[in-house]
């Protein structure tokens, strides 16, 4: 057995008789992982909007012979912003303290311009800048959408039943008073009962063709008003927690947690323990010592990574959640398990070489881990900085490594990628470690 | 007639940790059979020393020579061993990594010779078994020199003596700030004294002339 060998089966004997550090080491990050789930749910939660109503709309409003209950729409739009309505001088103060993140304003006569028709009348939009503001402003988009939608059909099926009657004649009301229309088809009727004449089939034969052209008009009209229309799927889909990023973000925040504080607290170890000295006389090189804990880091990444992999997998299968769990990616993903273990490892090995003592050194690891996580986590279109430093760091590669070995229709490019990067960042800061190992031995 | 090679050569060995100086470059030669007192007020340089001949130091400047092949056995002053392993696992670890041919052979011998629990956790050990896993653990392949230091430091008289037991008849270099063992087991003394060896002789010759100015 090398040498190397011998020392990581040390430690793992070390880490199997420390059964509450290892209860610790899994359950923590797993813990923080579901945290920032929730902190990240948080911030997609519903952001608040005053809705300023200077129209007084009633309760129900009648648009093109229907009935809109104004509560219902709002709580439609509920689903994705939280609607609060107050006063116009009240949604100012909150909109400048912030309190909420955009006002919706029905101006007065919004109602009355509505009902004519004759012109589009507005609703009044203003929000912060920045922030999730962007996204609010999707969502009020997509408020006056939905709205737009029910309005639309409620003007079709008001122009339709004029086209019909237009179509088949019958008892209308204009202004109050009630006419009896003739209607295309009665007409028809009357003219083929009057004497033939070229005159009376030609205005017979048009009050035909005008009667079939009419029939189309509806769906012409609903065509129209909604050239797409979106169906939602009632298939079974993933949930956001299930997902493939959700997953990456698990494996990686896990094992970075766990590679850091494995490595750098068992190479400080070696000189609390006092036993750095003697491995140091011939028996193990400083450099094979750092590669043992990178060794370490990298075998418990492996297991406990496969052992996420497959608790995730077995929830998504009983689940029956469309697509399932990629069982045969699992081999590409124990790959991508080892090396970033491996590379993140060796990030903890430079942090136990420096900070010298087992638990100054386990102390500085979980300092350090929760920035790398974080900065990761910060899109690059954000802070880009964040994305520079992130890319000289495992964590967000061994994320991206993840999430396109399992979920990726062709991975091998961005696999082949990662990789690269994953094993030339283990080489740099193992190499930093093999260096700041001396200090381990004054 | 020529005196036989060193089993050890230092020349102009020296430290530094950082600015602080902890050993002036000396000169020391460890010969086959020789029971070498290093003796010397605390902050002298003798734990350096040793590790240094141990090679678990490197010094700063000059060389350690030593005989090709010679095993040189290493007890530093603190217990150096893993405090979750038992005696049996931290034997046989070093026991592979010093490249024994049958581990669990050379293990049962030492066990046995040492009458250590086998199997309870070194850190549940009492202080002189520690001690003397910590001593087992260098007597792995059979080292021709024994480096020890302060090795009874914090052993009642009789875990001395029969730390001694175990020790003697090798060739053996000792730091020791106890001056009843000089007399017990010294051949030579080697004095240091703010980093510089002030004296290098017999160990009757230290005690006739010398003991009382070293820890003056």
């Amino acid at each position: 057995m090398s040498r190397i060998a011998l020392v990581l089966r040390k430690d793992l004997l070390v880490l199997r008789r420390s059964p509450l550090l290892l209860a610790l080491l899994i359950v923590y990050p797993l813990v923080v992982a579901g945290l920032v789930g929730a902190v990240a749910g948080y911030g997609s939660s519903k952001p608040r909007v005053a809705l300023v109503d200077e129209d007084h709309l009633p309760a129900v409003v009648h648009i093109g012979g229907r009935a809109f209950r104004i509560t219902d729409a709002i709580g439609e739009v509920g689903k994705n912003v939280h609607l609060v309505r107050m006063s116009p001088d009240e949604a100012a103060r909150q909109l400048r303290s912030g309190r909420v993140v955009a006002t919706l304003t029905v101006p007065p006569g919004f109602l009355d311009e509505l009902k004519s028709g004759l012109s589009s009348p507005s609703l009044v939009y203003q929000t912060t800048h920045g922030g999730i503001s962007p996204r609010v402003t999707q969502q009020v988009q997509a408020l006056v959408y939905s709205l737009d939608r029910r309005l639309q059909e409620a003007f079709v099926q008001t122009d339709l039943r004029y086209v019909r009657l237009i179509q088949h004649g019958g008892a209308a009301t204009f202004g109050g008073k009630e006419y009896d229309v003739l209607g295309l088809d009665r007409m028809h009727g009357l003219l083929v009962q009057l004497p033939k004449s070229s005159q009376r089939d030609r205005v017979a034969e048009f009050a035909r063709i005008a009667s079939v052209a009419l029939g189309q008009t509806g769906n012409l009209l609903a065509a129209t008003a909604s050239p797409i229309t979106l169906e939602r799927a009632s298939e079974k889909s993933r949930s956001s927690l299930l997902s493939a990023q959700v997953e990456a973000y698990a494996l990686a925040l896990t094992i970075t947690f766990l590679a850091l504080l494995l490595a750098a607290g068992a190479l400080a170890a070696e000189r609390d323990e006092n036993a750095i000295g003697r491995l140091a006389r011939g028996l193990v090189s400083l450099g094979e010592l750092v590669w043992a804990k990178v060794a370490l880091a990298a075998v418990v990444a492996l297991a406990l990574g496969l052992g996420i992999a497959l608790v995730f997998g077995v929830i998504v299968e009983a689940g029956g959640v469309v697509g399932g769990e990629p069982w045969v990616r699992l081999p590409l993903l124990a790959l991508g398990l080892l090396l970033a273990g491996a590379s993140l490892g060796a990030v903890g090995a430079l942090l136990g070489a420096l900070a010298r003592e087992a638990r100054t050194a386990s102390l500085v690891a979980v300092l350090v881990v929760m920035p790398i996580v974080f900065l990761g986590l910060v899109p690059k279109q954000v802070a880009p900085a964040a994305g520079w430093i992130s890319d000289a760091l495992p964590f967000v590669h061994a994320v991206r490594y993840f999430a396109s070995a399992l979920y990726d229709a062709r991975p091998w490019s961005t696999v082949v990628r990662e990789i690269a990067w994953l094993v030339g960042l283990g080489a740099i800061f193992g190499a930093a470690a093999r260096l700041a190992t001396r200090r381990l031995l004054a | 007639m020529t005196a036989p090679d060193p089993l050890l050569r230092a020349r102009g060995v020296a430290r530094r940790f950082g600015a602080q100086v902890a050993l002036e470059p000396v000169d020391v030669d460890v010969h086959e059979g020789e029971t070498i007192a290093l003796i010397g007020p605390n902050g002298a340089g003798k734990s350096t020393l040793l590790s240094i001949l141990a090679g678990s130091l490197e010094p700063s400047a000059g060389t350690v020579e030593r005989v090709d092949g010679m095993g040189v056995g290493w007890v530093p002053q603190r217990p150096s061993l893993y405090d979750r392993l038992t005696a049996r696992e931290n034997l046989e670890l070093f026991a592979r990594l010093e490249g024994a041919e049958n581990p669990r052979v050379s293990v049962d011998d030492l066990l046995s010779t040492f009458g250590l629990p086998a199997d309870r956790a070194a850190a549940s050990l009492s202080v002189g078994n520690r001690q003397r896993l910590n001593v087992a653990i260098a007597l792995l392949g059979e080292p021709r020199v024994l480096l020890l230091d302060e090795p009874t430091a914090s052993l009642d008289p009789g875990q001395r003596r029969r730390l001694w037991e175990l020790v003697r008849g090798g060739t053996v270099v000792f730091s020791t700030q106890n001056l009843e063992e000089i007399g017990l087991y010294a051949s030579r003394v080697v004095v240091l004294q703010r980093g510089r060896v002030t004296f290098d002789g017999p160990a009757r010759e230290y005690e006739r002339v010398h003991a009382a100015e070293v820890f003056a």
